[in-house]
């Protein structure tokens, strides 16, 4: 492998304090190392330009069944954005939900070198995995759904966490996949007869235990596993007016977990979860109220999911959510995908208007939170692409972090409703760049316990962004526009030791590599006759099928984790 | 030397049933338990069918003969290179492996490309593309469905394991299998054919009187009311699984569009201005309209009489509209009976790299998506491309002659395992293994999951996986435009000879074929 | 004026999006010839496929084209001034998304004519394919405006999620004629064959022939004696009037002449 030398750039690595440093960076064998022979490695000039490690995203759809239906049904979207073919790279199209290859080269440009795939049907893993596979450039890993696997909830409701610890390390396993996601837990289940669950504390049908209940157990589990991020949590109520409330009760719940040390719980697109008011009339912003708690809370992370006005397309596993979506009316499609005994799914193409005082308010909260947020280690930016806009736009939100113009210039065009309930004049926070590595690298990367990446110190992957922002020359806040352009064009891009992206052009197609963990409990889930008699009545494969083999996994990297159960 | 495999996957239909277990002796499937007739039919037996190809084939002048594979796959990419635009077809029961690869392929030539589902589901794909899909698993029918309607679908033939393993006749977590009761039945049904028989017999001297001539459809019976799963088959003929519903509606030839308005309307508590709809009575479409709403969880499922009949995906788009009305009363569900067994993941690997799920087109140097332009037929009975590779169909025996006819009339090239109506009719025909017999791979089911095929024989000597043909075929046409580049940049001009130089098929074959 | 005529048969599908008057406009003749278009896979220049001659003295229309265009698609896609006159058949697209101007086909005209077309004229002499003035599929929002005129048939699918304009035929029309229809009226001179005004929540169409078969989705609102089909024209009835689809809970109307239309005779017990 070539060693290569990048000099002269001003340096941001929160992970180990540098702020703005102007330094060399080594890379041998994929690595930084501490030097490289400059008669032997390349050497890269970037006087003057930032650096930073490869993005680590935490929360994108970027592949699986879901999102291909979502692919699927949308060729009016596609036909307004489409790639030619080159001698290096592959064709595809856009626009809300881009094709594989599309993906990758996107956020390839952007300098992200790192995406976790959040929402990924058991069942259905092999598809999420064959499409993995042809996303190049980055590396990537899934989270199961596990919130409403029939196996989890009857065990948490007989308290057997054991139990369920083993096999949810089996599931992780057999799913080739990184990290518990729970979606409106409770609410799936009950979504099969066409209900849903309204508060921590209602009962979900058929099963002898609320969404209280599986968060708490699946915390539990979570702990019990070691697994290096927390659970990742798609809150009840999503998408419904007043759900802050239900958002604060979700976090008080899991104090009781919190053993001082390290976050116990993630919550995602949390933008979506803060909304205030009693009904789509009266709505408006719980973000201050999210945000107090969690300033005066250390268990819990959130990423925003932030709106950028967009014409995209909306799909969660939130199957009811989708539906209450729809209901709301304007939409001419609907889709609604249930997988047996584990999970649902909904996906609707949605156009977020600035005109209109609900998505404007969106846009707002989404801001509100991250500029509220006291520490940056706490919460990530997202845009939950594609729910509140495509990933290819987060340069956008960056510029409404880091500049009060930006954000005034884009609320001037907002609903004038939405513009007298918003908090963002009152607000004077700017986000500095280094602020920043922490919310798209840094401190996603630690959340995701990925200790190889999101930091440039010795040792960790050489997965480098450069871009073309002097932080000496450069008033980010006032010129934000150059800005946002050179974090939508990185100069340079280099994953694992290879340039990928020269001037905002790919100039290398290698596959990122697939994370799974290898979780290890002392003793492995009791696959006997009983089990597998059971398995043959939840599910339509059978068992010896079920499970991801190696052959759906390109470029594998396998993390052993030790369980303490 | 006998083996017993399990859980092995079956390559008929969307169903994909993954219980199989095959005997295996002397590298020979000899016994197989599970599978239904049809299973049986290709799994042990078509499967080692004289008819097999062995060794690829050129056709010269007007015979084929056979050749060696790196012939055969010089000359296809040579033929696929040349043509101005040429046309990929079939993939649909091919793994998506295959699949996967043959994108890049038509990416490379500027091609058009598609599947299958353009002659069959096509249409609800582009339906879900007009107004989306409330689908679901077909295990959480299996679970929790108390209503299961088949429109225009006759599974008892087509998927014959479909409702013992996904719907009326198998055991959910919610909802029991209505299995016993069926069998209940059958038996009354045979007692009270005895008991007919025997009346006429008795009473042979005397004129019985004729039945009054009713109309087609019956009135719906009491039971449609009961407790427990119902089935509940709309059709235009009385199938095998109309025999096996509780209540059979005879809809008049294309007219199923009207039946979903009807319906729709009925759902929405609106009345209609007319007595019938398609010929049953607007009376008892209220009555199944109260069924389908007060039922818990439904779940229709649609095939090719509602896709392929006058309308095709309007149909289905009003299939999916009645479904999602209902979901504001109740919880329902709807799916497409997928045919071949991998034609989902067809519609799935092209997506996922494309966007799109068939009739696509690269000769932008990106991909177009346009049924009715870009589809197989369309474009063969236009006349439009210049050269086909056939994978894994038989558009011989299944295309209508025009389109065939001009098929014919360009370089052909084939890649299927057995001799098949379009193999005799190629120009470069390739062997090839049997999917999910011989050769490992993925399928996705009906529902969209992906299931891996087993291999569970080895395949002849020298037959190669369609996999490795395609990418062989691949590497050798961008070997073939370097050279090409590389000449043309060294004569400094594009030679209009290749054009001259096609190939007409002579006429003697299509004779043969006529 | 701009003369293009074929140099040959062609088999496989022309791609020629440059011919239209935007993107002539300002060019020389040679500029023109050079403009690159696709055959099949292969990217040739307009010169290579066709004879183009300019004619200085003749300003309107501003290209003429001349000959077998059955396999040239997308010609004078998304034009905004200026006018194209086909002396015979053209192929699919033609005027899509027309913005402006006016395109003259004296032959057939294939699928997709004047989808999503907003503003200007389309005329057909000949028949019109199918999906003619209708979007692209996925897409709900169809013509919004111009006016198409078809002498012949046209055929299945036509004005689709129609908001506005005017579809005139004069000849008979195919299934699903005004399906999804939101605004925007579509007169026909002939007969209409089934599913007519499937979905349609307003706009109006009007039928002076025969109603093969009304959805059962339509009720009867009256009888009137004529009805407006744009600001200078006028059917004369009496028409049955039918509204519909109330399955969408639409409002949209289907006048259907009703002396030639016995069959809905039945309706009228509902008036």
């Amino acid at each position: 492998m070539t060693e290569i030398l990048i000099k002269n750039g001003f340096v941001f690595d929160p992970i180990n304090k540098i702020d703005c440093q102007k330094m060399d960076i080594a890379i041998k064998d994929g690595k930084i190392v501490k030097k490289v022979s400059e008669s032997n490695a390349k050497i890269i000039d970037v006087s003057g330009l930032t650096v930073m490690a490869g993005g680590v995203d935490i929360h994108s759809h970027i592949a699986g069944s879901e999102v291909n239906l979502g692919r699927l049904i949308r060729p009016d979207d596609h036909v307004k954005d489409v790639v030619k073919k080159t001698a290096l790279t592959r064709s595809g199209t856009g626009y809300s939900i881009p094709t594989t290859y599309v993906t990758g080269y996107r956020y390839s440009k952007m300098g992200y070198t790192t995406v976790m795939n959040p929402s990924m049907a058991a069942m259905k893993a092999k598809h999420a995995h064959e499409e993995l596979n042809d996303i190049p450039l980055i590396d990537k890993a899934s989270f199961t759904l596990l919130g409403d696997w029939w196996f989890a909830l009857e065990n948490i409701a007989k308290g057997d966490f054991k139990e369920c610890a083993r096999l949810v390390a089996w599931m992780i396993r057999s799913t080739r996949s990184y990290a518990i996601k729970i979606v409106n837990p409770g609410g799936l289940e009950s979504w099969g007869f066409g209900r849903n669950v309204h508060s921590l504390d209602d009962e979900v049908p058929n099963f002898c235990l609320t969404p209280r209940d599986i968060i708490i157990g699946m915390a539990k589990v979570n702990t019990m596993l070691n697994m290096p991020h927390t659970i990742h949590l798609h809150t009840n109520n999503l998408g419904v007016p007043g759900n802050y409330k239900t958002t604060i009760d979700t976090m008080r719940a899991l104090e009781s977990v919190y053993q001082g040390d390290k976050p116990i719980g993630h919550i995602t697109h949390i933008q979506f979860s803060s909304f205030a008011g009693d009904n789509w009339a009266h709505f408006k912003s719980g973000a201050e109220e999210i945000a107090n708690y969690l300033n005066a809370h250390n268990h819990m992370t959130v990423d925003i999911g932030q709106i950028t006005f967009a014409d995209t397309t909306t799909m969660t596993a939130d199957g009811p959510f989708e539906f209450a979506l729809y209901e709301l009316g304007g939409h001419n499609k609907w889709v609604n995908s249930d997988v047996e005994t584990e999970s649902s799914g909904g996906i609707i193409p949605f156009h977020f208007k600035r005109k209109n005082a609900v998505n404007a308010i969106q846009w707002s909260i989404g801001l509100e939170l991250s500029l509220l947020i006291k520490d940056p280690w706490k919460w990530f930016m997202t845009t939950d692409h594609p729910n509140g806009g495509p990933f290819f736009h987060y340069p956008r939100v960056f510029a409404w972090l880091y500049s009060r113009k930006a954000r005034e210039a884009t609320l001037k065009n907002c609903n004038k409703k939405a513009q007298k309930k918003s908090l963002l004049p009152s607000i004077d926070r700017e986000y500095t760049l280094y602020e920043l590595a922490i919310v798209t690298r840094a401190g996603t990367a630690k959340a995701l316990g990925l200790k190889n990446k999101g930091h440039l110190g010795i040792g960790a992957d050489a997965d480098v962004s450069i871009y073309n922002i002097n932080p000496e020359t450069t008033d980010i806040a006032n010129t934000y526009k150059s800005v946002r352009k050179a974090f939508g064009n990185a100069v340079y891009t280099i994953k694992d030791g290879e340039i990928v992206v020269k001037d905002a052009e790919i100039v290398a197609t290698p596959s990122g590599r697939t994370m799974w963990l290898d979780v290890q409990t002392k003793e492995p889930c009791r696959i006997n006759d009983e089990m597998k008699r059971k398995f043959k009545e939840y599910w339509t494969i059978e068992f010896d099928n079920y499970p991801v083999t190696d052959h759906y996994i390109k470029v594998p990297e396998k993390i052993s984790i030790k369980a303490s159960v | 030397m006998t083996k017993v495999i399990g859980s092995v996957v079956c390559t008929i239909c969307g169903c994909l049933c993954d219980d199989l277990e095959v005997t295996v002796e002397n590298n020979e499937i000899i016994k197989m338990k599970n599978g239904c007739a049809v299973c049986e039919a290709k799994m042990v037996h078509g499967y080692k069918s004289e008819e097999r190809i062995l060794k690829p084939h050129i056709r010269k002048n007007g015979k084929l003969v056979p050749v060696t594979i790196d012939e055969a796959i010089h000359e296809a990419a040579q033929i696929l290179t040349d043509a101005k635009y040429p046309l990929l077809f079939g993939w649909t029961s091919s793994a998506s492996e295959t699949q996967h690869v043959g994108v890049e392929l038509a990416e490379e030539l500027g091609s058009a490309l598609d599947n299958c589902c353009s002659v069959c589901h096509g249409p609800s794909v582009m339906a879900t593309q007009e107004i989306g899909i409330p689908t679901a698993t077909l295990g959480q029918i299996r679970h929790r469905a108390d209503l299961i309607i088949y429109w225009a679908c006759n599974p008892w033939s087509s998927h014959p394991r479909h409702v013992e393993r996904y719907t009326a006749f198998t055991e959910g977590r919610f909802e029991k299998s209505e299995f016993k009761e069926y069998v209940q039945k059958l038996k009354a049904k045979a007692s009270q054919k005895k008991v007919a028989a025997a009346i006429r017999r008795t009473q042979v001297r005397y004129q019985s009187p004729s039945r009054p001539k009713s109309a087609l459809v019956e009135a719906p019976p009491q039971t449609l009311a009961k407790e427990g799963r119902k089935m509940v088959v709309f059709d235009v003929m009385k199938t095998m699984t109309a025999e096996v519903a509780d209540y059979f509606v005879q809809v008049e030839p294309n007219r199923d569009y009207e039946i979903f308005g009807a319906l729709r309307c009925l759902v929405n508590d609106q009345e209609l201005d007319v007595d019938t709809v398609g010929g049953v009575p607007v009376d008892y479409l209220k009555e199944i309209a109260d069924v389908m709403v007060n039922a818990e969880f439904g779940a229709i499922f649609f095939g090719l009489g509602l896709t392929q009949s006058i309308g095709r995906f309007r149909n289905v788009e009003l299939a999916i509209a009645l479904t999602r009305d209902l979901n504001r009363k109740t919880k329902f569900v709807v799916s497409p009976m997928r045919g071949h067994f991998n034609v989902t993941g067809a519609n799935t690997v092209f997506a996922w790299q494309t966007g799109y799920p068939f009739a696509l087109d690269f000769s932008q140097g990106y991909p177009q998506y346009n049924p009715g332009e870009f589809t197989a037929i369309d474009l063969l009975r236009r006349g439009d491309n210049d050269a086909t590779l056939v994978i894994s169909a038989d558009p011989g025996a299944h295309f209508p002659k025009g389109a065939l006819q001009n098929m014919l009339k360009y370089p052909l090239i084939t890649i299927n395992p057995d001799w098949n109506a379009i193999s005799r009719l190629g120009d470069v025909v390739f062997p090839t293994q049997w999917c999910g017999i011989e050769q490992a791979g993925t399928a996705y089911r009906m529902d969209s999951v992906a299931i891996t095929l087993k291999k569970v024989v080895e395949a002849p000597k020298g037959v190669p996986s369609d996999e490795e043909i395609v990418r062989r075929i691949l590497e050798e046409v961008r070997v073939i435009k370097a050279k090409k580049t590389a000449t043309d940049a060294a004569d400094g001009n594009v030679s209009q000879e290749m054009v001259g130089s096609k190939k007409r098929r002579s006429k003697s074959i299509e004779k043969e074929m006529y | 004026m701009i003369t293009i005529t074929p140099k040959r048969a062609f088999t496989v599908q022309i791609q020629a999006t440059c011919i239209n008057v935007d993107v002539f406009t300002g060019k020389t003749i040679q500029d023109i010839k050079n403009l690159p278009i696709t055959e099949g896979k292969e990217t040739i220049t307009l010169n290579d496929a066709f004879n183009i001659t300019e004619n200085k003295t003749v300003e309107t229309p501003n290209i003429t084209l001349t000959g077998d265009f059955s396999k040239v698609k997308r010609i004078g896609q998304g034009m905004k001034t200026g006018e194209i006159v086909i002396n015979g058949d053209v192929g699919m697209h033609t005027g899509e998304k027309l913005s402006g101007g006016k395109i003259i086909v004296n032959g057939n005209s294939g699928g997709w004519t004047g989808s999503e077309m907003k503003k200007g004229l389309i005329e057909v002499h000949g028949n019109s394919g199918d999906y003619t003035a209708s979007p692209y599929r996925g897409t709900s929002t169809g013509m919004r405006g111009g006016l198409i005129i078809v002498y012949g048939n046209v055929g299945t699918d036509v004005g689709c999620y129609m908001q506005g304009g005017l579809i005139r035929i004069n000849g008979s029309a195919g299934r699903y004629l005004g399906y999804h229809m939101l605004g925007g009226t579509i007169y026909v001179e002939k007969d209409c064959a089934i599913r007519v005004g499937a979905c349609m929540t307003g706009g109006k169409i009007i039928i002076n022939g025969t109603v093969e078969l009304l959805m059962p989705t339509f009720t009867v609102d009256s009888i009137k004696p004529k009805v407006k089909i744009d600001a200078t024209q006028t059917a004369q009835g009496p028409f049955y009037v039918f509204l519909g689809d109330i399955a969408e809970r639409g409002t949209g109307k289907i006048f259907a002449l009703k002396a030639t239309n016995p069959t809905c005779s039945s309706y009228e017990k509902y008036l």
